[in-house]
């Protein structure tokens, strides 16, 4: 909502594609965009429970589909702006989170490596109990 | 402009959809990937173990009271995550400055939608 | 030793002569100790005495010779031209601020915004009165220091979007200094400016781009300043539910 100024000066309103004029500005648009994948994920997981829901024959054909090229695509995408929104988000809280040891302020660096590697093992945990449990 | 700054007043919802974002972000980080990997790749590739995704098994799996929790929490908070940030693409990315109100209704209410949904669907199963 | 001339293209704004800014294109001479606002003042001393642009200190205090260089916002005292060879090197008023002439632009705004975070200390109602000394360890200065470099600059603003779009935020830079006061052991004014904050406009609005912290030349980091105050008010918010879970 750009305000006339109150002074007359010149102000031409922001271009709508601000968000193409930097590489940040760009690297900032993929991070937020990822979040249309984060609601993708969730459909198709509620899909997955839906066909759980409803019997071994709804299973089946949503198992079938898992195989198909388009959700093979699918995946694909949502893995991929997965990852880029897991290590955006661990920069980000290393940004935020001002975490102190024995009274010594940690290096944002080694606070975003402690959280990747808390979230491999979690992933490998979840691996585990969702694949050989 | 400072008049106007005086006359939106406290954002009274705000902190709370902040946490929900801030939650669902911090989930789907640790969560969504692997879940991907599994269900999109690995299987699709046939790198799992044969019964691995066998109906009786994950039926097993999912209906084990700590498994539905689990559940809850990877499918609700990433829904508000969503609605927040797509709120903002659609302010700050695609410029739509009017009916800030019914933006957030449509994110936030597809959201709640969605919660509703999943626990009716993991409370059923 | 770099050395020679170097094209400048400054973009020029008079309202009393046409309604539209254009771009004028001057040569300079430059060499390893020449900055942006030295090519400036040459022009001004020797060129064009009617091109205006705001400076005082030259060393990266006085904040007020802020411009959009090659389109980056920088301090024109910092900028060296050495760097920015061969040209040519692009000159615009800071981004985002209505022009009122050439490089100068309308800083009300922010100022209006400045005002009301209230950065100052407000006492604490503990506070022993008259006893002279509000003394500190080193740990409780470190929990404010790096906010207290802003010198109000307004670069972060012209790299922020968000103020781009909706100059009624607060912006980087004054959350960033009210967040200085409300880390300082010795203020007891974070309520008055959790109301400030807190509104839809304070802290809100801001999506973490990260681009104000990226371009202080101070090294200050608002965005974590404006993310960390969003904490604070959703604990806060959070305390309706949850006596235990919120900070001082």
């Amino acid at each position: 909502m750009t305000a006339p100024p109150r002074t007359g000066g010149l102000l031409p309103p922001m271009p709508r594609t601000w968000w193409l004029r930097s590489a940040a500005y760009r690297r900032f648009a993929a991070r937020e965009l990822t979040s249309v994948f984060v609601l993708a994920f969730t459909v198709v997981m509620l899909l997955f429970l839906l066909a759980l829901s409803r019997g071994p024959r709804a299973y089946g054909r949503f198992l079938g589909w898992l195989g198909s090229a388009g959700a093979m695509a699918l995946f694909a995408a949502i893995l991929a702006a997965g990852l880029y929104h897991t290590l955006t988000w661990f920069r980000l809280s290393a940004q935020v989170q001002v975490v102190r040891v024995r009274g010594r302020v940690v290096p944002r660096g080694a606070v975003a490596a402690t959280l990747t590697a808390a979230w491999l093992a979690v992933s490998a945990g979840v691996a585990y109990v969702h694949v050989w449990w | 402009m400072v008049v106007t700054v005086t006359a939106r007043g406290p954002a009274r919802a705000e902190p709370g959809l902040w946490a929900l974002f801030a939650a669902g972000g911090t989930v789907a980080a640790f969560l969504m990937p692997v879940h991907a990997a599994i269900l999109g790749i690995a299987y699709a590739a046939g790198w799992l173990p044969a019964d691995a995704l066998a109906y009786d098994r994950i039926l097993d799996l999912a209906r084990a009271p700590l498994v539905k929790a689990y559940l809850a929490v990877l499918l609700v908070p990433p829904l508000f995550h969503w609605a927040h940030r797509f709120r903002f693409i659609l302010r700050h990315q695609a410029g739509i400055h009017r009916a800030r109100r019914a933006v957030a209704v449509a994110c936030y209410g597809t959201a709640l939608i969605g919660t509703g949904v999943a626990i009716a669907l993991i409370v059923r199963i | 030793m770099a050395g020679g001339t170097i094209e400048l293209r400054v973009t020029r704004y008079r309202p009393d002569r046409s309604p539209t800014p254009w771009v004028d294109t001057f040569r300079v001479p430059y060499d390893d100790d020449t900055v942006v606002l030295d090519a400036l003042n040459h022009v001004k001393d020797e060129v064009d005495g009617t091109l205006t642009f705001r400076w005082s200190c030259r060393m990266g205090v006085c904040g007020s010779c802020g411009m959009m260089i090659g389109g980056e916002p920088r301090l024109s005292c910092g900028a060296f031209l050495r760097d920015l060879a061969p040209g040519p090197v692009t000159v615009e008023p800071l981004r985002h601020f209505p022009v009122l002439r050439d490089l100068v632009v309308d800083t009300d705004d922010f100022l209006e915004a400045l005002r009301e975070v209230r950065p100052w200390l407000i006492p604490r109602r503990d506070a022993a009165d008259g006893d002279g000394e509000g003394r500190q360890t080193p740990a409780q200065v470190d929990a404010y220091r790096q906010f207290s470099m802003c010198i109000n600059c307004m670069l972060c603003y012209a790299a922020c979007p968000v103020y781009g779009q909706d100059r009624t935020f607060l912006g980087p830079a004054a959350i960033a200094l009210a967040h200085r006061y409300d880390m300082d052991s010795r203020d007891g004014g974070r309520d008055v400016r959790r109301r400030i904050l807190g509104r839809d406009e304070g802290v809100w609005e801001c999506t973490f781009v990260g681009e104000c912290s990226a371009v202080c030349p101070k090294g200050v980091d608002p965005a974590a300043a404006i993310q960390r105050s969003k904490v604070d008010l959703a604990l806060r918010a959070w305390r309706v539910v949850w006596p235990a879970g919120a900070g001082r």
